[in-house]
């Protein structure tokens, strides 16, 4: 008798599966290179073989999300930084809406760290200038934070030579270059935090006080008398002759970073307690708007800075070089081409000391005004600016090459979009990572072996259909994993282990709703032969309901999340669609087949005829299913 | 064989399971109530992620766990620290099998500084960086992972809604969906009162449990559907006989899949809590052998109890309800003989699919094969029955 329909030709669908095993492996073997053993290994996360990684979330003041063209040039400028610090092969991806993942397998480097730091280049005038005074009512007189921020030429040992970096020493060629006014040591002197920064929390995202508020609160916070004085200053108090000044406005100095923030410019150059350590730890972007003037430090000093002129996307180049005529190392800069009309007139501007003025104390050796380099929250460099540049600049000062190159990087590289912080890091160490894969592969051994020993017990000889198919849904997944590996650089981290563990369980369900159907058949008093072509009918509607269940999970998981459980989703539907395939294409031609053999409804091989056992001699349970009494 | 485990074996378990579904709505209630006065009480337990703060891993081979310990405090003590916060040990630990890491936990550190512990680690073991692990999350990192699941739950409950109610009804949906909330009340509710530490990966894990929770009831609904399709056309049983006797039937497949499913998962938590400790595979391990057990217990005990006394409002399966029970009492009575002919309504109340399918799909004795597979909603059809008469 003809097959009924939908199970007939075993034998095609069997065919089917063999030319897509044999598609998959001939590109695993044809489409890598290396040894066969380098072809055979599909690419490891680096929680598996040890590395780095590092993620950067944008941060904007509205919380929103930046947009995507956005995200992506930022990802290409951490990308170029991370080959100019000689982190190579690091791999620089955008994850989500809002984060930039940089990782490195096979080696720790903590330079990875340093890559989001930067954030906007911003060229302003110096205003004015003022020591950073905060110390004097600190008791501990602890190193200012300016950090690795600052390219700081030295200026401890060589002064002099460092403070009149003279025309003659940068031959910009158009008319002098900029010379970088490097900064005075702090030197142990007063420039101390009093800030308790317990309270420096940065306003989260979403949740943000609109600035007026966060002013209202601090005008609460300092008293209506501290505000005042505050308020009706004009210029930093000389604590020489006015020594109470520190006293009445000692509040400023116990201010978060983003109370101080919400400060005017003007304010928070006055009030000589509010020191660098608040400013440097205001959030990331807080003076970014180039249309208001902004506060900063290099170093000791604070400084009030004009609104920017030119901005960080403006610079074209910058490269540390040597100068020609033995003056050390110099910063060489080229603009873009409206980038270098902004900069001649910003030159022009601080050179003659025109427009906005800038105050005596911001004028350089040459008696011109000085033009701040500012990189996030703060000053990277002020150089004096020594001619009208029309052309190619020079920053000269007291570098080394390492310094050059860094100050270099940081102009050149420095424009990012958008501002980020560190969100996580990762550095796992290779023995770590080696032990994690074989606890993963031992978890996924042990899971397949739990079931296994599960489908034996309860299902006997069936089993054997069981363990095949998990088999072959083993090694298509694995075909799959360098396959995808090569294509889409898909790599397999421990999340993703445990997503093939738990679909361990799906792939063994759809057999358990199959076996059952064929058992609920066979109870009716159907024949193996057609029982099984009209369990697979019923059971596949079922299993292709549950696994799309699965399916939408995964792809939702997938899309929405963030982090290391995006290979998590990945792996879990990966190996929801490879099992539907097995399912289709191996479990049921090959029931098919078994159903024909006369061992099948022997209880002892199959486990199915067992319910039969009690109810052959009866009449089979016919009033229990509906199903029955329509017939 | 008899007793309880062979009438599961078969199928015919014959549990009145809907019949006292007061019984598992007041346990459910009962657990609701527990788990949310946990999350008020006792709140949750929050890894690190959420907190933010730095780790650091050291080989056991550098010493003993104080030593490390002192060590990393000592280093903390040097890094530097311009905003005088205070920078300590949080907790300190052995974790893996064989020779293990000391995992080495400490309040948020800057780049810099955890850089300066690092080196000074370097210095103190005389042991290379390379093998130090250290990692780092910030307090904003865990907000946006817990934030992105809430969006996946979200999206997800919406995409699974239009696909049940499209796939079977929006009854189904309701029953799915409620059943979905309770497993990750209860759930959530034995973190809450267990204390278990919830991370970014947990929270994702809850995500899956969703999937694996819609995955069992979907399979029990489409039992409940195949059984009570065309059931108002005969008066011998009512929606909830009939939807009790799906779940019955199912008992074994659901008990089943629930095992296969928590074996592999059960390996997972094993490996990822004895061997290593901590990370992603406890964390993803515990949460969902928490909440597929759940899971399967709410599929059964829950969803369709919620569908059944949904379908109890609809007036047409109200109306059936009636006239079966009428009919049984007439029966009883001796008033009809239990083999009536089928009513005249019958044929009339035919779905047109279940016409149209006994009509073409259903293969034809003796048919010559096609290579085409009969449409699976129309083959899984009662209707598809081929007749009696068929040889086998």
């Amino acid at each position: 008798m003809a097959p009924p329909q939908g199970q007939m030709r075993p034998g095609r669908q069997l065919a089917v599966l063999g030319l897509i095993f044999v598609i998959l492996y001939l590109i695993v073997f044809l489409g890598g290179d290396g040894s066969l053993k380098n072809r055979l290994e599909p690419k490891l996360g680096l929680d598996l073989i040890g590395g780095s990684r590092v993620t950067y979330t944008a941060t904007t003041t509205g919380g929103q999300a930046p947009q995507a063209d956005q995200l992506e040039e930022a990802r290409q400028i951490i990308e170029s930084r991370a080959n100019a610090y000689g982190v190579s092969e690091a791999e620089v991806v955008t994850e989500g809406d809002r984060n930039i993942v940089v990782s490195l397998a096979g080696k720790s480097d903590d330079a990875l760290a340093n890559l989001g730091q930067a954030a906007e280049l911003r060229f302003r005038k110096v205003l004015k200038v003022t020591a950073d005074s905060s110390g004097a009512v600190a008791a501990t007189p602890t190193p200012s934070a300016s950090g690795s921020a600052t390219p700081t030429p030295s200026a401890t040992a060589s002064g002099s030579a460092a403070v009149s970096p003279s025309a003659s020493a940068s031959p910009g060629g158009q008319g002098g270059g900029v010379a970088a006014t490097p900064t005075p040591t702090p030197s142990g002197s007063a420039s101390a935090s009093p800030s308790p920064s317990a309270s420096a929390t940065p306003v989260a995202p979403g949740t943000t006080l609109t600035r007026e508020q966060i002013r209202a609160e601090v005008q609460k916070k300092v008293g209506a008398a501290a505000w005042a004085a505050a308020s009706a200053l004009q210029a930093p108090p000389d604590l020489s002759t006015d020594p109470t000044a520190l006293t009445t406005l000692e509040a400023f100095g116990k201010l978060s970073p983003a109370e101080v923030d919400s400060l005017d410019p003007a304010m928070q150059f006055n009030v000589p307690t509010i020191g660098c350590a608040q400013l440097n730890l205001r959030q990331p972007g807080s003076i970014r708007d180039i249309s208001k003037q902004a506060v900063a430090c290099e170093g000791p000093e604070k400084m009030l800075l004009d609104v920017a002129k030119v901005e960080g996307t403006d610079v074209s180049d910058a490269s540390g070089v040597l100068d020609q005529q033995g003056g050390g190392w110099v910063v060489s800069l080229d603009f873009t081409g409206s980038g270098q009309e902004k900069w001649t007139a910003l030159t022009r501007e601080a050179f003659n000391n025109e427009g906005g003025a800038c105050d005596a104390s911001a004028l350089g050796d040459q008696g011109k005004c000085r033009v701040a380099v500012v990189l996030d929250n703060e000053i990277i460099s002020s150089p004096e600016i020594q001619g009208v540049l029309t052309g190619d600049s020079q920053i000269t000062g007291n570098f080394t090459s390492k310094t050059a190159n860094e100050l270099a990087s940081k102009l050149r590289y420095g424009a990012l979009p958008l501002t980020f912080t560190q969100s996580a890091v990762e550095n796992v160490s290779a023995t770590l990572g080696t032990e994690y894969l074989q606890a993963g592969l031992l978890a996924a051994g042990i899971g397949m072996l739990l079931v296994i020993v599960y489908a034996f017990f309860y299902y006997r000889l069936l089993g054997t259909v069981i363990f095949l198919s998990l088999i072959l849904s083993g090694l298509l997944v694995f075909g799959a994993l360098i396959v995808l590996g090569r294509q889409i650089g898909y790599t397999l981290n421990l999340a993703g282990i445990s997503g093939f563990i738990v679909s361990l369980g799906v792939a063994a369900d759809s057999f358990v709703i199959y076996f059952e159907r064929l058992k609920d058949e066979i109870r009716e008093g159907r024949s193996a032969r057609s029982a099984v072509p009209r369990a697979w009918v019923r059971a596949r509607r079922t299993i292709i309901s549950a696994n799309a269940i699965t399916i939408m999970a995964a792809v939702v998981l997938y899309i929405v999340s963030v982090g290391t459980v995006k290979g998590f989703a990945f792996a879990l539907g990966l190996a929801t669609i490879l099992d539907l395939v097995v399912v289709f294409l191996f479990r049921h031609p090959i029931m098919t087949m078994f159903a024909r053999t006369r061992a099948f409804l022997s209880p002892r091989v199959s486990g199915l005829g067992r319910v039969l056992e009690k109810d052959t001699d009866t009449e089979p349970a016919k009033p229990r299913t509906p199903r029955v009494k329509e017939a | 064989m008899s007793g309880l485990a062979t009438r599961l074996y078969k199928g015919q378990a014959d549990l009145n399971i809907i019949g006292r579904r007061k019984i598992w709505f007041t346990v459910a209630a009962v657990a609701v109530v527990i788990a949310l006065s946990s999350f008020l009480w006792r709140g949750f337990t929050l890894g690190i992620d959420f907190a933010g703060g730095n780790e650091f891993q050291v080989p056991a081979s550098v010493g003993t766990l104080q030593h490390a310990e002192d060590t990393v405090a000592k280093a903390l003590d040097e890094a530097p620290n311009p905003d005088g916060e205070e920078l300590g040990v949080a907790s300190a630990q052995q974790v893996g099998g064989g020779d293990g890491t000391y995992l080495i936990r400490t309040s948020e550190l800057t780049p810099e500084q955890a850089a300066a512990v690092k080196a000074d680690l370097v210095e103190a073991f005389g042991i290379p960086a390379d093998e130090i692990s250290n990692s780092a999350v910030s307090g904003s990192w865990g907000r946006q992972v817990t934030d992105r699941a809430l969006l996946g739950l979200i999206i997800f409950i919406a995409v699974v809604m239009l696909y049940l109610v499209v796939r079977f009804e929006w009854r189904m949906a309701v029953a799915a969906v409620s059943s979905l909330f309770l497993d990750l009340i209860i759930t959530a509710g034995v973190y809450s009162l267990v204390g278990f530490e919830i991370t970014p990966s947990t929270v994702i894990g809850f995500l899956t449990i969703l999937g694996f929770a819609l995955y069992d009831v979907v399979v029990v609904f489409d039992k409940v559907q195949e059984n009570t399709r065309g059931i108002t056309a005969s008066s011998t049983q009512t929606y909830t006989e009939a939807a009790n006797l799906a779940v019955n039937q199912t008992l074994m497949r659901s008990i089943n899949t629930g095992l296969v499913a928590l074996l592999p998962v059960g390996g997972l938590l094993f490996i990822g809590a004895f061997l290593l400790g901590a990370g992603t595979l406890r964390d993803l391990g515990l949460v969902l052998f928490v909440g597929m057990g759940i899971a399967v217990y709410s599929s059964i005990f829950f969803a369709t109890p919620v569908l059944a006394t949904l379908k109890g409002y609809e007036p047409k399966y109200q109306a059936h309800s009636q006239r079966v029970l009428a009919r049984r009492a007439a029966i009883a009575r001796g008033d009809v003989t239990p083999k009536a002919p089928r009513s005249p309504k019958q044929p009339a109340e035919r779905s047109e699919a279940e016409v149209a399918a006994l009509a073409g799909a259903a293969p034809k004795v003796g048919a010559r094969p096609t290579a085409k597979r009969p449409a699976a909603n129309r083959s899984g059809r009662p209707g598809n029955r081929p007749s009696r008469g068929k040889r086998h």
